[in-house]
Parts: C-alpha cells; sequence; structure tokens
C-alpha cells in the first residue's frame, strides 16, 4: 500500500509576538503582519509530521504540503522545517491571514487539489490542523472535504493507525477529556489534527539539503492566488483588555472562599 | 427577515443535554431581536432517539439507529435534510464536538457559511475570538443559510405547548465510517488538555516551608489529585516547581516538564484558570494571555497577581482552600 | 558538483538579531547600489544628528571630580548656554561620529530583508535553528563543523528523538558567529590569537523599541547620541524609524566597574531622564534586546584566515571602537571574502590559507575597514583610567587619526565594599545582600536605590519588570530536547566570588543566585545569548556553549 498525503497548513505569527488588529479596504490586519516572524501553523505542523510518520510506515508513499501564505514569509518558514520531514511544496503566493473568509481559501486549497497530476483519490490522505491559530474556526478542511467528495472526515485527531487490512483507526478528541474511536474502510478521509502523540522531529541537515533541491523551485514558481468575494465582513476586531482590575480578597474566611470558588468553577 | 432554526443532537435516552438547552434559551432571544415571534421557534433534533422538546412551535426530527453516534456522513446528512425540510436562514447549534465535525461542511452543501465560537450572537452580529483567543472580531455575513456555533447559551427556561413534528428522511451514502467507542484519557498523565474548563497551575509554594515550619508534600499532593478528579481540570505548573523535582527535593511526584504552563508547544486554552502558591512569575505562566478569567491563591498580597494578572486574589492558605474546596465540589457531584 | 553555499544559523530566525542601528551604508550601498530605506521596513535616511551630554537629575550617578565641575558650571550658565531637559545639547559634533548619509535601520528587519532576497535566489541554503558546536579540526585545518545534538536532557543525557550532531564537512568553514560565538572562541582556544592581540574589552549593548507617542515631533531618521547618564561610563543612542518607531539602547561597558552593573535597569533610567522621557513617556515598547560587543577592536582580530577556514564580521575584529560602528564594517569584510573565493574559483585556485591571504586578506587590509580600524583601535584604552581620560583619549585619537591616544589597561572588576566606600556602609551592603538573598533577586535594584536612585515607576507598558521585558519585548522562547548551554565550572571558584556579578549582569535574569550549593542557577529559557555572562565573569568560570532559542522579537 502507498498512499498521498496532502498536508493543508497555513502559516501563523510565532506564538508570543505581539499582535494588533489594524482596520484596512480589505477589513482587518494585523498591523505589520509582513514584519513579524512566521512559524507553520502548530497543528497543522503536527499534521506533517504525521503525515511524514505515516509516509515513512508505507514506501513509496508521496507527500505534499500545500500551504496558502505570501511567498516571502512561507519561504522563511521553509526554512525551519524543511529540515524536519520530506515533502514536496504546493505553494499558493495569497494572504495567510486569519480574517480572510475560510470558505474562499478551502475552495483555492480544493482546486490545488483537484488540480494535481496523478492524484490517487482512493489513497488520499488530506491532513490538516484542527483548527488554525490564526482564524481558530475549524471551518476550512470540511469545505476542502465537501468540494472533493469526501465524506469521512475526523477532527480533534490524535491518532492514526492503519490496521491490517487497510482499514483506519482514528482516535478524536471529545467533551471530557476523552477521544472518540472510529473505524474507517480506507482513504480517502480528511484529518483534522490537534497535536498528536508524535515529539517534534529534530533539525535533519540531510533533509533539508535534499528537501532544498524541490522546495526552493516550487517557492519560486509560486502563482499569485485571487481570493473569491464574499458576504463576510466584520465589524470590529480589538484586543481584549489585559491589564485586569484584580479584586483582592483578604481576611474571608476559609469556607466562604472555598464557596466562592466552588461557585466560580461550577458556573 | 431571516428565519431561526435550533439544530441538536439527543443523548442517548432522547433528551437533550444542558448544552443544547442553553443554546435553545439563547436562540429564543435571537428570535426576539430578529423581530420574529420567539414561541414560533423551530427545532431540528437529530438521535437515536428523539423525544419532542415543548414550548417550541415546531420539530424537525431525523430519528434512527445509523444517528446513534457521532459520524461526519450521518450528521452531515441528517442537519442538510433538516435544513431543507425547514427552509431556514440561520441555524444556530451548541459548539459540540459533533456539530463543529459536520456542520461547517453542511454549510457548504447549502451554499451557505458557518462560524464557530461564537460568544455572542444577536441575529445579525455574531462576536468570536480568532488567533487564540488574543483578539476578539464582531462580523456579518451576507450568505444565507448562516450556521452559528454558540460556545454557551443562557440559562433554560422550560416552557409548554406542543411542537409540530416533522419527521425527515435521509438519503444515506454508503457509510465507511464505524463507531467504535469512547476511551479515556489516561490519567495517570496529568497533561495539559486544552480543552478541559479549567485549568490549575501549581506553584513552588506548595512544596515549600508552611507556617508550621515544615513542608507537607504529600498532603499537596493529595490535595492537588483530589481537586483534578472532582473538576476534571487539567494541570500545569509554573517552572520553579517542575524545576526542583530535577533537584531531588520532595516534590508532587506526578509532574513533569509537560505540566509546565507556558513551555512551548503546551499552550492552553482553557475559559478558566486557577492558580495556587504561586508568585506571579509571569514570564513562565505565559499560557495565562490565553486564559479568559483568572483567579489566584496566594498568602502574599503584593504577589504578582494582584497587579492586574487575576480577576480576583484570594489570600488565604491554598492548603486549607483546597481541602474545603474539594468538600464542596465532591458532594455537589454526588 | 556545483559549490554549495550552507548557511547555519543559531537563532531561531533571521530577524532575531540585536543592534543600533545608524550606519553610513557605505559597504551596504556597494552591495545594493539602489538602495532606497523604503524598501526596507522600519529603515530611515539619517536626517539629523545630535551629541548630548546628559547631567544627572538624581545625583545617584558617579561622576568623576572633573565632571561634577562641569555639571556645575553648566548648570550655573544653564539659560545662558542652552541647557535644558538637564541636557546640554553638545554644538559641534566631531567628524567620526557622523552618520550623514547614512540611515538607521532595525538589523533584524535589515536581516530579514536580505535574506528574503537571498532565498529567492536559491543560490545559497540558509538554516536558522541550528546551533553549530564545534569546529571540526584536522590538525590545525577546519574540516567543517559539528552541529549541536538535538533530543537531550537539560544535562546532555540523551531523551526521546535524539539526534547526534551531526558533521557537516566543507571547503571553507566561514566563521561569522559574532564576538561570543562557540566557534570563533574555540577556534581562538586552539589556535591562539596573534601575537599582541586580546579580547580584553567588551560592553554589552541593551536595546528597546518603542512606539512612540500618537502627538510625537520626532522626525524619522533622528540620530541623538548621549553621553554622561545614567553613569558616565554608559553611552547610549536614540533613533527614530518612520511610523513613529523608535530604537533606544545603552551599552553597559566592562571598564565600569560597579559590581552590582546591569543593562536592563540603567536603560529604564536612561529612558527615564528629562531629555528622552518628553519623547517617550505615554509609548509603548515593541521589542527589547541585548548583545555583547566586542570593545577591543582590531586589537580583537584574531587569525582571519587558516587551513579550511576564513573568518569575517565583528568576530573578526572588524567594529570600529572610535566611531561605534560594526554593522557596515562586518557587511564589508563577508563582500570581501565573498569577492575573494569568487575570484579564487575561477580561477580554479583552491581555497587554501595562502590564496585566502593574496586575496582575502590583502584586500581587507587596503580598505577603508583596516584604515579606519587603525586609527581606532586604541581611542578607548583611555577608559581603564577613568570617564575623563576616556573622552579626552577618544577625542585625541579622533584628532590625530589614531596617532595619538590615552593609554589604560584594565582593572579588575571592584568590590563592593571599595566601590560603594562613602555611599554605603559595609554594614548597609551586607543588609542589602542578605535582603536579596532572601528575596532570590538580583542585588543591583537594593543597591542602586539605596545610593539614591528612584524606582522605576511601571506603567506595564514601557516601564516594566526585567521578567515582563523578556516575554513582551523580546519574545523570549527557548525550544525543549537542548542541553543548558550555560555552565559553572568549578563549585569552589563560585564559592569563593564575593560579586556574583554574572547574577548582577545578566541581561535575561536567567542566572540567579544560588539557592542551595555554590553555583548559581541557569534558565535557559530565558537566555537571549547575549554572552555577557562570559566576560563578566573574572575567573573565567563561565562555560557559555552552544544553544537554541532566546530572542523572537523581530524588530531590534
Amino acid at each position: 500500500m502507498s498512499y498521498q498525503i496532502i498536508v493543508c497548513a497555513g502559516i501563523v505569527p510565532d506564538p508570543l509576538q505581539t499582535l494588533e488588529p489594524v482596520s484596512g479596504p480589505a477589513g482587518p490586519a494585523l498591523k505589520n503582519e509582513a514584519m513579524l516572524p512566521h512559524v507553520l501553523d502548530p497543528w497543522a505542523a503536527c499534521g506533517l509530521y504525521e503525515a511524514a510518520h505515516l509516509a515513512s510506515q508505507f514506501p513509496g508513499s508521496k507527500l505534499w504540503l500545500l500551504s496558502l501564505a505570501p511567498k516571502a514569509k512561507l519561504q522563511q518558514v521553509i526554512m525551519s522545517i524543511a529540515q524536519k520531514a520530506a515533502f514536496e511544496l504546493l505553494p499558493l503566493d495569497g494572504p495567510s491571514s486569519g480574517f480572510t473568509d475560510s470558505a474562499a481559501v478551502a475552495g483555492l486549497l480544493a482546486d490545488a487539489i483537484a488540480a494535481l497530476p496523478g492524484l490517487d483519490r482512493k489513497n488520499l490522505f488530506v491532513f490538516g490542523g484542527w483548527e488554525s491559530a490564526s482564524r481558530s474556526s475549524s471551518t476550512t478542511l470540511q469545505i476542502v472535504g465537501e468540494r472533493l467528495g469526501i465524506l469521512d472526515q475526523f477532527f480533534g485527531v490524535d491518532q492514526l493507525r492503519v490496521l491490517e487490512n487497510g482499514a483506519l483507526e482514528i482516535l478524536e478528541r471529545v467533551e471530557g477529556g476523552r477521544h472518540q474511536i472510529s473505524v474507517c474502510d480506507g482513504p480517502p478521509v480528511i484529518l483534522g489534527w490537534a497535536t498528536g502523540n508524535l515529539p517534534e522531529p529534530p533539525n535533519n541537515p540531510q533533509v533539508g539539503m535534499a528537501n532544498m533541491r524541490v522546495l526552493m523551485p516550487a517557492l519560486q514558481r509560486a502563482k499569485p492566488v485571487q481570493m473569491a468575494p464574499t458576504g463576510l465582513s466584520y465589524e470590529s476586531a480589538v484586543v481584549p483588555k489585559q491589564q485586569r482590575a484584580t479584586r483582592i480578597v483578604k481576611d474571608m474566611p476559609v469556607d466562604e472562599v472555598a464557596r466562592e470558588l466552588a461557585a466560580w468553577i461550577r458556573g | 427577515m431571516d428565519t431561526l432554526l435550533v439544530l441538536a443532537h439527543t443523548e442517548a435516552d432522547g433528551t437533550l443535554s444542558g448544552a443544547a438547552l442553553e443554546v435553545i434559551e439563547a436562540a429564543r432571544s435571537v428570535t426576539t431581536r430578529i423581530g420574529a415571534d420567539p414561541n414560533a421557534l423551530a427545532v431540528g433534533l437529530v438521535g437515536e432517539k428523539v423525544r419532542p422538546l415543548s414550548g417550541v412551535a415546531s420539530v424537525y426530527a431525523v430519528e434512527g439507529p445509523e444517528f446513534a453516534a457521532p459520524r461526519y456522513a450521518t450528521d452531515a446528512a441528517a442537519a442538510e435534510a433538516i435544513c431543507r425540510a425547514s427552509s431556514t436562514s440561520v441555524v444556530v447549534a451548541p459548539g459540540t464536538s459533533r456539530w463543529m465535525r459536520a456542520l461547517p461542511g453542511v454549510a457548504q452543501r447549502l451554499n451557505g457559511r458557518a462560524d464557530t465560537h461564537v460568544m455572542a450572537f444577536d441575529g445579525t452580529r455574531a462576536t468570536r475570538w480568532c488567533y487564540r483567543q488574543r483578539i476578539e472580531a464582531v462580523l456579518t455575513r451576507a450568505e444565507r443559510p448562516w450556521f452559528v456555533l454558540l460556545d454557551a447559551g443562557l440559562p433554560y427556561q422550560p416552557r409548554q405547548g406542543e411542537p409540530a413534528i416533522h419527521r425527515v428522511s435521509v438519503n444515506l451514502p454508503p457509510l465507511r465510517t464505524r463507531f467504535g467507542g469512547f476511551v479515556e484519557t489516561k490519567s495517570g498523565q496529568q497533561t495539559i488538555r486544552p480543552d478541559a474548563d479549567l485549568l490549575l497551575v501549581a506553584g513552588a509554594g506548595w512544596t515549600k516551608k508552611q507556617k508550621d515550619g515544615q513542608t507537607h508534600v504529600p498532603e499537596a499532593a493529595k490535595l492537588i489529585l483530589d481537586f483534578l478528579a472532582v473538576t476534571r481540570a487539567s494541570l500545569g505548573s509554573s517552572k520553579s516547581l517542575v524545576d526542583l523535582s530535577g533537584e531531588g527535593q520532595a516534590v508532587l511526584p506526578f509532574l513533569s516538564h509537560l505540566n509546565q504552563v507556558g513551555q512551548t508547544g503546551a499552550t492552553p486554552r482553557h475559559p478558566k484558570g486557577l492558580s495556587t502558591c504561586c508568585h506571579g512569575e509571569e514570564p513562565h505562566v505565559v499560557g495565562w494571555r490565553f486564559i479568559r478569567e483568572r483567579r489566584a491563591i496566594n498568602l502574599d498580597p503584593n504577589c504578582g497577581w494582584a497587579r492586574g494578572k487575576a480577576d480576583v486574589l484570594y489570600v488565604a492558605d491554598a492548603f486549607e482552600v483546597l481541602a474545603k474546596l474539594n468538600e464542596l465540589l465532591g458532594a455537589q457531584s454526588q | 558538483m556545483p559549490w554549495q553555499v550552507v548557511c547555519y544559523e543559531r537563532a531561531d530566525g533571521l530577524a532575531f538579531g540585536v543592534s543600533g542601528v545608524a550606519t553610513r551604508a557605505r559597504g551596504i550601498r556597494v552591495s545594493f547600489p539602489h538602495l532606497s530605506a523604503s524598501q526596507i521596513p522600519m529603515a530611515a535616511p539619517v536626517a539629523s544628528e545630535k551629541l548630548v551630554y546628559l547631567l544627572d537629575p538624581h545625583g545617584a550617578s558617579r561622576r568623576p571630580f572633573l565632571m561634577r565641575a562641569a555639571d556645575r558650571i553648566l548648570r550655573l550658565f544653564g539659560g545662558l548656554i542652552g541647557l535644558e531637559h538637564s541636557a546640554f545639547e553638545i554644538p559641534w559634533t566631531p567628524s567620526f561620529l557622523h552618520k550623514k548619509g547614512g540611515l538607521v535601520l532595525s538589523i533584524g528587519q535589515f536581516n530579514q530583508w536580505v535574506g528574503e532576497q537571498l532565498m529567492a535566489s536559491g543560490a545559497v541554503q540558509i538554516w536558522p535553528g541550528m546551533p553549530v558546536a564545534e569546529p571540526l579540526m584536522d590538525g590545525r585545518r577546519v574540516a567543517g563543523v559539528r552541529l549541536l545534538d538535538q533530543g537531550v536532557a537539560p544535562d546532555g543525557a540523551p531523551g526521546p528523538g535524539f539526534l547526534p550532531g551531526m558533521d557537516i564537512r566543507a571547503e571553507l568553514t566561514v566563521i561569522a558567529d559574532g564576538p561570543v560565538g562557540v566557534l570563533g572562541r574555540k577556534l581562538d582556544d586552539l589556535l591562539g590569537m596573534p601575537p599582541g592581540h586580546h579580547k580584553r574589552d567588551w560592553a554589552v549593548g541593551a536595546k528597546m523599541v518603542i512606539d512612540l507617542p500618537e502627538e510625537t515631533s520626532l522626525e524619522p531618521g533622528t540620530v541623538i547620541h548621549t553621553l554622561g547618564y545614567p553613569e558616565p561610563e554608559i553611552f547610549g543612542f536614540f533613533y527614530v524609524h518612520p511610523e513613529r518607531i523608535a530604537s533606544a539602547g545603552v551599552f553597559v561597558p566592562s571598564w565600569f566597574a560597579n559590581p552590582v552593573r546591569t543593562s536592563y535597569r540603567y536603560l529604564q533610567h536612561f529612558l527615564l531622564h528629562p531629555y528622552l522621557w518628553r519623547y517617550v513617556k505615554g509609548g509603548r515598547m515593541r521589542s527589547w534586546g541585548a548583545k555583547s560587543l566586542q570593545e577591543s577592536g582590531r586589537r580583537g582580530e584574531p587569525h582571519l584566515v587558516g587551513d579550511g577556514f576564513a573568518r569575517i564580521g565583528e568576530g573578526s575584529g572588524s567594529t570600529n571602537v572610535l566611531t561605534g560602528s560594526g554593522v557596515d564594517e562586518a557587511w564589508t569584510t563577508g563582500v570581501q571574502l565573498a569577492e575573494a573565493v569568487l575570484a579564487l574559483l575561477r580561477e580554479d585556485k583552491p581555497l587554501s590559507k595562502q590564496n585566502l591571504e593574496a586575496t582575502y586578506v590583502r584586500q581587507r587590509r587596503a580598505s577603508w575597514v583596516e584604515k579606519e580600524g587603525r586609527i581606532a583601535q586604541r581611542a578607548r584604552d583611555g577608559f581603564h583610567r577613568g570617564v575623563v581620560s576616556g573622552l579626552v583619549g577618544m577625542a585625541l585619537a579622533g584628532a590625530t587619526r589614531g596617532l595619538l591616544s590615552i593609554p589604560g589597561s584594565p582593572h579588575p572588576v571592584r568590590r563592593m565594599e571599595e566601590y560603594f566606600a562613602g555611599r554605603l556602609s559595609p554594614e548597609q551592603i551586607a543588609a542589602l545582600r542578605r535582603d536579596s538573598a532572601l528575596r532570590g533577586v538580583p542585588l543591583h535594584d537594593a543597591v542602586m536605590e539605596a545610593c539614591g536612585w528612584p524606582a522605576v515607576p511601571y506603567d506595564g507598558r514601557l516601564l516594566m519588570t526585567h521578567q515582563d521585558a523578556l516575554l513582551l519585548g523580546g519574545k523570549v522562547q527557548a525550544p525543549p530536547g537542548y542541553a543548558d548551554h550555560v555552565l559553572f565550572l568549578y563549585p569552589s571558584l563560585c564559592e569563593a566570588c564575593n560579586s556574583k556579578i554574572c547574577v548582577e549582569m545578566c541581561s535575561g535574569e536567567a542566572i540567579t543566585a544560588p539557592k542551595d550549593g555554590a553555583q548559581p542557577g541557569f534558565d535557559r529559557e530565558k537566555c537571549v545569548f547575549c554572552g555577557a555572562c562570559l566576560w563578566n565573569c573574572e575567573q573565567g568560570n563561565i562555560a557559555f556553549r552552544a544553544g537554541a532559542g532566546g530572542l523572537h522579537s523581530a524588530e531590534n
């Protein structure tokens, strides 16, 4: 068995960066977004490493990273991940902002997947992050799946096991800290990954050097894409108040403190 | 004018969960805002067993064994059928994992759109977090149907009145996925579970000498573990506490670097956080930026939490408070 | 096989460097002939320059007699000479300080911009987040580099995901890792320094990037250099970028003999000085960072080339310590080496030590970098005798083009009781030591406040605790899976150490006072790799090794 695994991953500002929304003609945007260092969307990155792991177990499998992002920023992100896994790149030169309409993004992703020469639906896995660290909505992959006619979709995935008969056992995070187990007959499937269980792969210079031969040319060929018009409009985008007005509670009997906390925890 | 439908899936016995009922109540208030009759509320119910809900005008029911378990293909088909049958333009649903999985796909089928993690919705404007709770956005949509998945609702008020029941039939595709049950996360791991409602942060103060001049590490361990068991909270710890375990001190035996709040990759997204015995070592409690409601228990009224980093600081002995709290919460859950 | 150029960068990204910068950009403009500030984020052409002598509004700094006399005179004639905001704008700037025609830059944004051009060309590979542990040696020949082990515990023991550092062999290893870079220092240890050369003089530079208040009147390209405050030994800078952004920073040099010297607190007092506070009050911190500078100048030049290696940049002694400029010089040495290598490759000549000497070294010696470096090399020696000697020495060196200067040799850092004699009694000092030890904090805040420094009024936006600056400003992070990179070698030396200046000086408060036992603690998740610990320990008892992580602010 060999698989085709396409990982859809956006890019987001590096976790501790200060984000400031500003309003522009096309709606809200992050101030100085191009100046901020970016990383591959974290849960999608977990998906990439899971994909590499899956590919390594089934020789002959192919792995693509499909990413809609500004070319220059994507290039920077590639420098940080290209030593961790071997993959081919399908870059789409466009916005990575979390304020775009996920349907517009999903349309571009689905079209890119459908247009892949030699696409083998029977052995197709489409991976991505459960939700992005930008839009944080968990709506893009479902639309990709619908556009591609894939009706077996799983989200909050932490584990994928290929069973002997080629069926897939998938664990998804659900309420109450539990996982739901599902067994699917096989690909095509959509998997929106949570963290999974694999550690982040170390940086391997040999992997990096081999990757560079394919990744950089692919990046240079990236075509600018147009986002489809949308009926989404923002009334406001603000950073919630950081400094809180702390209520300092002194000299309250322990029992009362406990009662107040219990009500807060339950409420 | 928009028409509204609430979508909910039933529990095993055919009833609705608390979260679903609260969303129904929220939807009622939305109908008033958009100028529709709150008593004309339509509800779509999906599950193995569906019991009619009183106090709503109509119920669209998809019932059957195939709809027992959460599964994209069946949930999406059921929701799609209900939406087409009711010709609704706005669909409100609780943001459960089951609906989060399927409804965005359903919106696509109906040429509509879905918005998730919505905190507030008035019929035309939805408020939601983006950038992992760092930016709050208010948005509107022109496309219909508009699926709005709510994170929380309003306290449910039962009402009278028998609804009109519409049984909706669903054309299912061949099913390729089987439900295999649920599995509990091994509690021994105590890792940060980003989906838990509460994060407890245990600071170095737990292992230090208390007012009697002694350390009380075994008692601390028991208090913390009991709290986690009764609240199903995640456990995080400040860096100093994790470090102590590397230096051979008497430490909380179940802590590992996985619990260190703020270590890259373990940034929690819990709605509530309770910090105990921690002095507000801000840099390594960085995950607190993303926690909405923060309270702290510390004997030092001048600790970092006091200066704008927590909503409430209880100047109190965490050993005593937690002992009492565990008692209260344990009793409540029985 | 075509030649491959592979660059291993320790930091997690190209944009995470720290520098001032106001540069004449001579070398940079040769590489980018059509360079315009508008192409590079945060760049502005230099519009105006001032040299300002700051007086001390609190009387807390330690000023030599001559300086106090000058202060008194200035205050006396204040109205007449235009003394305002406790500062005297020196009407004449020495020519060697001029940045006319130059650029105000953010080094982070400049490097990111250059990186984008480079990567788009496909001609080189640049790998950030790849610390190099040591050179691969074949006798005295450098055969390549060994990368740092990944997937290890803080003590270096292999853990899950262990990947021993790979050996990368190369025809030529170019060492450009700065004055505290591991590769450069290892090579200095192995090969020694050229006769008479040394790296005794250092400074730590700390800066903030600030959002100025909306109503600011400052123009982009404003360049202000200061002296006299917060201490006479501490020089400061204030540069204005476009869009109401400013870079402000201080240099705390090794000849500032205060045993509780610190950069962060002095940076805050610098901003609070009335002359600057009027500009920054109400502003917000965007970024923060710190780094060590090599202040020995040309005398810090190591062996520039050898078998299998060549050295460029700040770690090769290119910084001009008279003009206080390093970026353009470092850039130029890189270009010189590149041109030499290209010439040799075209002529099919090996990249041997001889050939590199005949090309790169010769070109460097004939260039302005060398000429101006020679003028500058003894310019700061006078500071070892005192501030006034230092300033006079610099002026002398500048005026005589390096012929004359005031000589001096480094003194050890003073003991606390000695340095603060007359201000703090030994009993007071002992009490401050006890109190700081109890609270587990460095001494400097308590000592400075006991000497009359006012408490810093935190506002959580511009003025905040050191730890908050680490997160909000520096965005300091460290990935798991790497060993602690700062080690205290001999416990007995730490035990005998009276001043623990490593704790005081640490830019990130990553080094903390010993709790039990003699050795200070080290938290790798707070380290910004400034390297100050390395040169502050007068016993040489600190190993500063290769490590991962550090600053993630992209605007310094």
